[in-house]
């Protein structure tokens, strides 16, 4: 059997091995981060903003999902990018 | 080296999905396991319903910052109690598996717990495996039609009823369920409930085993914590081989065949599809339902009892069995020593707490009487479940004085007062330009309740 690249998973699977660490990632970050910091703290740029503490730590949990996204995001893209790369050098 | 593209006859490490039939199995392992999942899923529906001195015993209130669990209450400043615990879990889970293998993922683990839940759902209303795989395989007809409406009807009920009571453990249910029927649910409540009944509906309905196979990391590292000792689930194979059919009641030496029928059912009640005669995979989530499958086809057949059984490598090998050993001691050894320090450590937690912030604007002033005078803003904050009144006093520099405004020291329970207060000092007791000064507080009823915190005390310094 040869071997197999990540570039050979089918999508679905691709964008669970995203998704889903950055998702995990997202629960410990904001977990932490909101232990130390109470939301109603901190007014980001001095706007004036009222919203209810349910919304900013969930506003603060997406945001976390989506940096640890990113991040994944970039993984997976060089992961498959570079694969491609190697195999049209003939490796 | 240049690989040769794959062809699509080869097996592919990440296949399409085939979806899984289990197969309904009773015997004395599937009865545990749904006495586990019934215990378990009792426990997440009622735990919110759960009233404690006039609140709800287990709520982590979001918007207040505070943790309730039964008598206690637990604050940000309490986030190592949190850390702890995790570590705890962590740490029971290298210890179990080590002891007792995959017994998690077989009997308690939240992915199994909702699959075989919504399992049972599609049983009820689908029927057995040939019935639900020809009505999978029939043309779309009405009657097909409603009988997966039904289903997902079923299906979206429980899970709404699941996200509704996951987010009861951040919100009041009594509140939430008010809420709810009064149509004024907020938009972030309705947000998590659908976020938590759709992953719900996706894990268990449709995701299952995929979740065990590609997205967990458990199910990666766990043989890390396997040893020879570690039970595991294992088919026999010097007893079981050759395999083949033949007709009931034959002596399986006679026609020269092992005591296997070869009659898959231990593959068509495996809930992650495999075939454990094909020796430990890190499918297995050791759920034994292959055991009770076997059990039951070896009583047909009149044949001894666990050809799959569970066991252990060593015992398999006929070799002598260490239960304990080394890495179960280190593993017990290092969660019995933390538990009792987290025991002890709340055990001794002091609901108290004093944040001394010294005021900026001015270093010190000098008084009429020639006092040097530092102003100082104080938080106290009450964590216990009473009020208290307290005595507060300054030490560090002789004759310090302390003068506040507030005659009376009180504070409710699990709230945060602020006070000003002044401290003055006779400049000839100053060492320095800058001393340090302690502020004692003690609760006026309770020894136990007192805490202190150090600040400094700033004057002119000796010339």
């Amino acid at each position: 059997m040869a071997e197999l690249t990540p570039d050979q998973m089918p999508r679905s699977q691709q964008a669970i091995s995203v998704l889903w660490p950055s998702f995990i990632v997202a629960i410990i970050a904001s977990g932490a981060f909101f232990s130390a910091f109470n939301p109603r703290d901190l007014v980001p740029f001095n706007l004036d903003i009222d919203i209810s503490p349910i919304a900013a730590y969930s506003i603060g949990f997406f945001l976390f999902w989506l940096l640890a996204f990113l991040s994944s995001f970039g993984t997976l893209y060089f992961t498959l990018s570079n694969c491609r790369f190697l195999k049209k050098q003939g490796y | 080296m240049p690989t040769s593209p794959a062809t699509p006859a080869e097996p592919s490490l990440y296949q399409a999905h085939k979806k899984i039939y289990p197969r309904e199995v009773s015997g004395y392992f599937s009865r545990l396991r749904v006495i586990s999942i019934i215990a378990l899923l009792g426990i997440y529906y009622v735990t919110p319903l759960i009233q404690w001195q006039g609140r709800q015993a287990i709520l982590f209130d979001l918007p207040a910052r505070k943790f309730h669990l039964f008598g206690l209450t637990l604050w940000p400043q309490d986030f190592i109690y949190l850390a702890a615990l995790l570590i705890l879990a962590g740490l029971a889970l290298f210890f179990f598996t080590a002891l007792l293998g995959r017994v998690w993922c077989g009997y308690a683990c939240p992915q199994t717990v909702w699959t075989e839940a919504y399992l049972w759902m599609e049983r009820k209303i689908e029927g057995n495996r040939s019935k639900r795989m020809k009505l999978d395989k029939a043309p779309m007809t009405l009657a097909k039609f409603r009988v997966k409406l039904l289903k997902h009807t079923v299906w979206i009920a429980f899970s709404l009823w699941t996200g509704f009571t996951f987010v009861a453990y951040f919100t009041p249910i009594k509140e939430l369920a008010d809420e709810l029927f009064s149509f004024s649910l907020g938009p972030w409540e309705t947000f998590w409930i659908l976020f938590y009944s759709f992953a719900t509906y996706g894990n268990a309905g449709f995701m299952r085993e995929q979740v065990c196979k590609y997205m967990c990391p458990y199910a990666r590292f766990q043989s890390a914590m396997f040893d020879s000792d570690t039970l595991i689930v294992a088919y026999h194979p010097e007893r079981g081989e050759p395999r083949g059919s033949r007709r009931r009641g034959v002596e399986p030496a006679s026609v020269g065949l092992g005591d296997c029928i070869d009659c898959n059912v231990c593959v068509q009640v495996c809930p992650t599809g495999i075939d454990i005669r094909d020796g430990l995979q890190y499918e297995c989530i050791a759920c034994s339902l292959c055991i009770d499958g076997c059990n039951e086809i070896m009583d047909k057949m009149s044949y001894p009892r666990d050809l799959i059984r569970y066991t252990t490598e060593n015992s398999a090998l006929g070799k002598k069995q260490h239960i304990l050993r080394p890495r179960i001691m280190v593993y017990a050894g290092i969660l019995l020593l933390l538990c009792g320090l987290l025991v002890t450590h709340i055990s001794q937690r002091v609901p108290l707490e004093l944040d001394v912030i010294r005021d900026r604007n001015t270093l010190y002033r000098e008084t009429r009487d020639g006092l040097i005078e530092n102003v100082y803003m104080l938080k106290i904050i009450n964590m216990d479940s009473k009020p208290h009144r307290y005595t507060l006093w300054a030490d560090g520099i002789d004759g310090v004085k302390l003068v506040t405004d507030q005659a009376l020291i009180e504070v409710e329970a699990g709230t945060v007062s602020q006070l000003v207060v002044r401290l003055q000092a006779d400049e000839f007791n100053l060492e320095e330009r800058s001393v340090p000064v302690t502020f004692h507080l003690q609760a006026e009823d309770s020894n136990h309740l007192r805490t202190e915190q150090e600040a400094r005390f700033v004057g002119p310094g000796r010339s």
